[in-house]
Order: C-alpha cells, then sequence, then structure tokens
C-alpha cells in the first residue's frame, strides 16, 4: 500500500504505556487517540516527562504499547514481524534523534548511504542522492569524515540520513536540542522547504519555540495525555 | 555493508579483539600441537610395533588368530607368498612356525614358544637382524643354531654357544626334541616375549614340528600404512581362498590397538577441555562487546535493519576473528609440530607401550592437526557467539537506545 494514498498516516487508538520504575507502574501515556495526517508538520510540546518521546517511539514501532494499537499505512504494527517492521521503518520512516545515534564506525556518506543499501538502491544512485543531500544539509565536502569530527554537524548528518530515502514520515526527537540557534533554524528550513516541496510528514517533539512557530500543527502533552490539538491556520 | 561494519567494529576495541584472537590462537596451537604430538607418538609406536613385530597384514588358516592350533598350516606357502608380492604397495613377506615346547641349557628347563622364521626374509620384512643385541643372527641354511631372548638366556643361565634341547610335540603326534646351539641373543623391545621365545631357521623349527614344508603364519608389510585395509582386500581378492585368514594388525594385535583407540579418547577430551577454555573466554568478550554496543543495535534496528541482519553482524565479527586467529594458530601449530618432529621431546625415563620401548618421542605434520583445530575454534566461537547474536537481534530499539 501506498502511504501517499492514504489521508491518515499514523493513527493511535487508546495508546497506553506504563513503564516500570523500580518495581512502581509508571504511567507514560494514558490512552492516547491521535491522526496524522499525511504532509503534516506537527510538533508535540509538552514539558519533560509528559510522554512526547515515548509517543514517538511506540508510533514507529520502536517501542510496543501496554495496550491501544497504532497503524501506520493502514497496517497495525503489532501485528508485523520483526523483520517485516524492519522493512517498514527502512522504507516509511525517517529517523532524527536528539543524540544523533551515528554508527561511529561509518564515514558521513556510509551513515546517510546506509539505509538506501538495506533498499538495495544501485550505487550510481546512492552516490548522487548521498551528495545531494549532504549538499542540501551544509555537508558538501565533508562525506569521507568520521561522525565524531564534525563539530556540530552530526545532526546535520543524522537529518541527510532520515530524509535521503526519502521516507513518508520523519519523526523526531528533539532535533534541534543540542544544536546553536542559526544551525537550527537552517535544519529547521530545510525541513519546512522539504515538507513543502515533497509532502513528507514530519512530526517532531521538541522544547524548542522556534519549532514551534515552524510547525503547522501543535499537540501538547500532559501526564501522557493531550491536553490540547491545535491546527494552525494556512497563510 | 554488514561486513564491513563488522570489519571495522574488530578495530574498534583493539585490546578486547586481541585478547579474543589471542584465547583462539592459543588455544588452536594448543589443540594442533597435542593431536600432532598424539598423531606423532602413536605412529611410532604403531610402526615399531608392527615393522618390528607383528607387521602390518597377515596370513593365517581359517581359526588360526582366534585360536592357534599347530595342525591350523598353509601348505604351498610360496604360492601364496609370490602372489601377495605382486600387489602394488607390499613391502615384503616373510612365513613363520610357531610351536609350543620345553627348552633346556644344561640343568636350567623352562617353558618357551619357538618361532621358526626365514632369516632372509624376515630381515627384510622386521629387521630381524637389527634385534640380535650378542653373537649373530641365524643362516640362511638350516643348520640347528638357534636364536633365543635377552630374558630366557637370563632365566637359562645361557651364554653363546651354550647347547639349548628342545622339546615339543610333531604335528604327526610324535615327540619332538633336537639340540641347537645358541648363536645370538635377541632383544625385540618386549620383555615378555624375550623372556619366552627362541627362533630357529624355517627348515628345522618345520622339522623338530614335523610340519612337512607347511606354515603357521605370512607376515607382511606394506609401504604406505594408511593403505592397510585396502592392500588386504586386494589380497583376499586375489588368493580368493575361503581357508585363508587376511587380517590387518588391528586385527592381529586387538588388545594393543583397543588400548591405543582409548588413549586417542582421552587425548580427545584434553583437546575438548582446551576448547572449552576458548569457548568461555569468547563468551566473555563477544557478549561484553554486544552489551557495550547495546545502543548501536537499537540505532541499526530503527533505521531498518532487520533482525537477522543484526544477527549475521555480531556473528560476522566473531567469524573475522576466528579465520584471522586461525591462521596465525595454523602457522603456529605447523611450526611448533614440524620443530617436534625434528628434534622430539626425551622423556627422563624411557617407557613401554605395547611391549614396544619408546623415549624420545616425536610429533607429526598433518592435515588433521590443522583441520581439527579450525573445525573446533570455528564453531565453538559460533556456537559461543550465538547468544549475544540472538541477544543483539532480539533487542527493543527504543530500550537498547535509553542505554549509555
Amino acid at each position: 500500500m501506498n502511504l501517499a494514498e492514504k489521508s491518515d498516516v499514523i493513527v493511535t487508538d487508546g495508546v497506553t504505556k506504563v513503564y516500570a520504575a523500580d518495581g512502581i507502574p509508571v504511567n507514560a501515556l494514558c490512552g492516547i487517540d491521535l491522526a496524522i495526517r499525511q504532509g503534516e508538520f506537527t510538533a508535540l510540546m509538552g514539558p519533560s516527562g509528559s510522554g512526547k518521546t515515548t509517543l514517538l517511539n511506540i508510533v514507529s514501532g520502536l517501542d510496543d504499547p501496554t495496550e491501544g494499537n497504532v497503524w501506520l499505512a493502514g497496517k497495525i504494527i503489532s501485528d508485523m514481524s520483526g523483520n517485516e517492521l524492519s522493512d517498514f521503518r527502512r522504507d516509511n520512516i525517517g529517523f532524527i534523534f536528539q543524540a544523533y545515534n551515528l554508527i561511529p564506525v561509518l564515514t558521513v556518506e556510509e551513515n546517510v548511504e546506509y539505509i538506501m543499501l538495506l533498499q538495495g538502491v544501485p550505487k550510481a544512485e546512492r552516490h548522487d542522492r548521498v551528495a545531494s543531500i549532504l549538499e542540501a544539509v551544509g555537508l558538501k565536502g565533508l562525506a569521507d569524515r568520521n561522525p565524531p569530527q564534525l563539530s556540530g554537524g552530526q545532526q546535520r548528518v543524522a537529518i541527510a540520513r532520515a530524509m535521503v530515502s526519502q521516507p513518508a514520515i520523519i519523526l523526531a526527537d528533539e532535533p534541534t536540542a543540542n544544536l546553536d540557534s542559526k544551525t537550527g533554524a537552517d535544519l529547521l528550513a530545510i525541513m519546512n522547504r522539504l515538507n513543502v516541496e515533497t509532502g513528507m510528514t514530519f512530526v517532531f517533539s521538541t522544547h524548542d519555540p522556534m519549532v514551534r512557530e515552524s510547525a503547522r500543527r501543535l499537540i501538547t502533552l500532559r501526564d501522557g495525555q493531550i491536553d490540547t490539538d491545535e491546527t494552525k491556520c494556512s497563510g | 555493508m554488514v561486513l564491513r561494519i563488522a570489519f571495522r567494529n574488530i578495530f574498534r576495541q583493539k585490546r578486547r579483539t586481541i585478547l579474543t584472537a589471542l584465547a583462539m590462537i592459543v588455544g588452536f596451537t594448543l589443540s594442533s600441537v597435542f593431536i600432532g604430538w598424539s598423531d606423532g607418538a602413536y605412529g611410532d609406536i604403531i610402526t615399531m610395533f608392527t615393522r618390528n613385530r607383528i607387521g602390518h597384514i597377515q596370513v593365517h588358516r581359517q581359526g588360526y588368530l582366534d585360536k592357534p592350533s599347530l595342525y591350523k598350516t598353509i601348505s604351498d606357502y610360496t604360492a601364496v607368498g609370490e602372489a601377495i608380492q605382486t600387489i602394488a604397495g607390499v613391502e615384503a613377506w616373510t612365513p613363520r612356525v610357531f610351536g609350543a615346547g620345553l627348552g633346556s641349557v644344561d640343568e636350567r628347563s623352562t617353558t618357551v614358544q619357538i618361532v621358526g622364521v626365514d632369516p632372509v626374509r624376515e630381515i627384510e620384512t622386521t629387521r630381524f637382524d637389527k634385534k640380535v643385541i650378542e653373537g649373530r643372527t641365524l643362516g640362511d641354511t638350516p643348520s640347528h643354531d638357534i636364536v633365543i631372548g635377552k630374558g630366557l638366556a637370563k632365566t637359562l643361565s645361557a651364554t653363546l654357544g651354550s647347547e639349548m634341547v628342545l622339546f615339543s610335540q610333531g604335528a604327526d603326534g610324535s615327540i619332538a626334541n633336537d639340540v641347537y646351539t645358541i648363536v645370538g641373543i635377541l632383544e625385540s623391545g618386549d620383555d615378555a616375549t624375550d623372556r619366552v621365545t627362541c627362533y630357529l631357521n624355517l627348515e628345522d623349527a618345520q622339522e623338530l614340528l614335523v610340519l612337512n614344508g607347511r606354515i603357521h603364519e605370512i607376515v607382511l608389510t606394506v609401504s604406505k600404512i594408511n593403505q592397510v585395509p585396502k592392500i588386504t582386500k586386494a589380497i583376499e581378492t586375489r588368493l580368493n581362498d575361503s581357508t585363508l585368514h587376511v587380517a590387518p594388525w588391528q586385527e592381529v594385535a586387538k588388545s594393543f590397538y583397543r588400548a591405543m583407540q582409548s588413549d586417542k579418547q582421552g587425548d580427545a577430551i584434553g583437546r575438548i577441555v582446551i576448547m572449552l577454555i576458548v569457548a568461555i573466554g569468547v563468551l566473555n568478550t563477544v557478549l561484553m562487546s554486544v552489551l557495550e554496543r547495546t545502543r548501536e543495535y537499537g540505532v541499526l534496528k530503527a533505521v531498518g535493519t532487520k533482525p537477522t541482519q543484526i544477527f549475521r553482524l555480531v556473528l560476522s565479527e566473531v567469524a573475522i576473528i576466528s579465520l584471522g586467529s586461525i591462521c596465525v594458530g595454523a602457522l603456529l601449530g605447523v611450526l611448533a609440530n614440524h620443530l617436534l618432529s625434528i628434534y622430539g621431546i626425551t622423556l627422563p625415563e624411557e617407557f613401554t607401550y605395547g611391549g614396544v620401548k619408546f623415549q624420545t618421542m616425536y610429533a607429526e605434520v598433518n592435515a588433521r592437526s590443522l583441520i581439527i583445530p579450525a573445525i573446533t575454534v570455528l564453531l565453538s566461537a559460533l556456537v559461543v557467539g550465538l547468544f549475544p547474536a540472538i541477544k543483539a537481534a532480539r533487542i527493543l530499539p527504543a530500550k537498547a537506545m535509553r542505554t549509555h
């Protein structure tokens, strides 16, 4: 099924997550019902511990809900096997993590190229797409560097990695948290442009006012529940 | 890409990789030397045992091996021997007769085993002359000479030139007795045999035991001991005689062969212990490596790497280290076995195995001493790598990425 044909790309139904902290159950999410439409540029806001990262992890299948279901492109992800879920993430979801999470033994180019290798994209096309995305995120000429050698540039690599395979959904967990305001603004502009040009769906968890300004839909979580859900008027 | 990541991961923690590889290299080398040494020692023992005494293959009348008897003989042994000699791989053959009797020198008497040999053929086949430590070997023609074992000479207080009277029973039922001159004293390496055995020229023995040209045993040697089963079958086919029994040395010396096999099984236990030590070392380091990189495996899974690919990644790292260690271990193993095959190790005191005395033991460089350790190292490393690999493959990405 092509995600672009469906209006709602992410749907959650009564998603609850309970962690056991030292044997004491902690409700991270309580009955979240949510639908994210294709092409939305959504920010998940809320104080620390409100459940933003947990919600992102659950909608992407990186974590299991204690209760409830998540539909991605019309499929319940809990029904998918480990390999099916990996394939689905590889082909449909791009991740940007607060802590970058790059593979340290791979160069910048190899980190960005990795997902396309898993997808079996031909070498020439991989090379072109890597060159193009690195230029777009301002890393032209740095393809052979190792990620730790890029002071302040690792998040750009992470963004390039998330977007190079042109997934339908980009999930970003505090993408600008470790960046200076100029770099953060630059990367936000890149993501905004891609959203407009390609129709990619972006969901951010963030505290950053700059991201809040850019987002066209604002969902606020509080104590694991949706507190507010506002859509800005276009234009 | 999985292989590329695996390869680079190996060089990330050089100290740990070196420790893992060292465990494998030491295990491989020890195992290789263990096998080379064991094969070399047993090879020497088998060579000495067969070349000096029983030969590689023997031919008897059916039933003789299980229950030896004066009357279970081979009549036209020359024709049988000549037929055997034409088979490729056969080096030499010699006929023997056996009888039990009483031997006396002056006032002293004892039970003896009489062995009639063809001196020329016996020298070609079992180096009979090299075992004579005093005097000379038997003459080519029958002349009532006798060579006796060292222990028998001591029992009878016999010296060279002494006259020895043998009493036995002839195959015709008559009382057999005759006088022989001791011309040589022999040491076969088996003290028990040397305490009772005396050797006559074949014709003298046939005359004493009234065998009329018949013999009890044909002993033959082959150029390559590993061809014994094949040559045994070839002899059976060539002779095509259901009254004759062709037996390889393993059947002739059953108890010796069984004892040796038991010893070899004991060696296998030693090898298993070595490999267990290797396996525990590998498990420890691989498990540590996986635990340290839990977060990375979580990231790899998050971006779409399948659990099976993560599984392959961990096992690839183990396999790469194993193969590298096997190469280094093989070089060291060959070198050690080669040096031990030249210089050997001389034990403080000689020991007897299968009635043969040894003091210096030599190793052997052979394919077994490389193939068995290689398979064992690779398999044990992969088997112990399975648990960490499964653990890495089943990691829940979100949980893995929360680890530091």
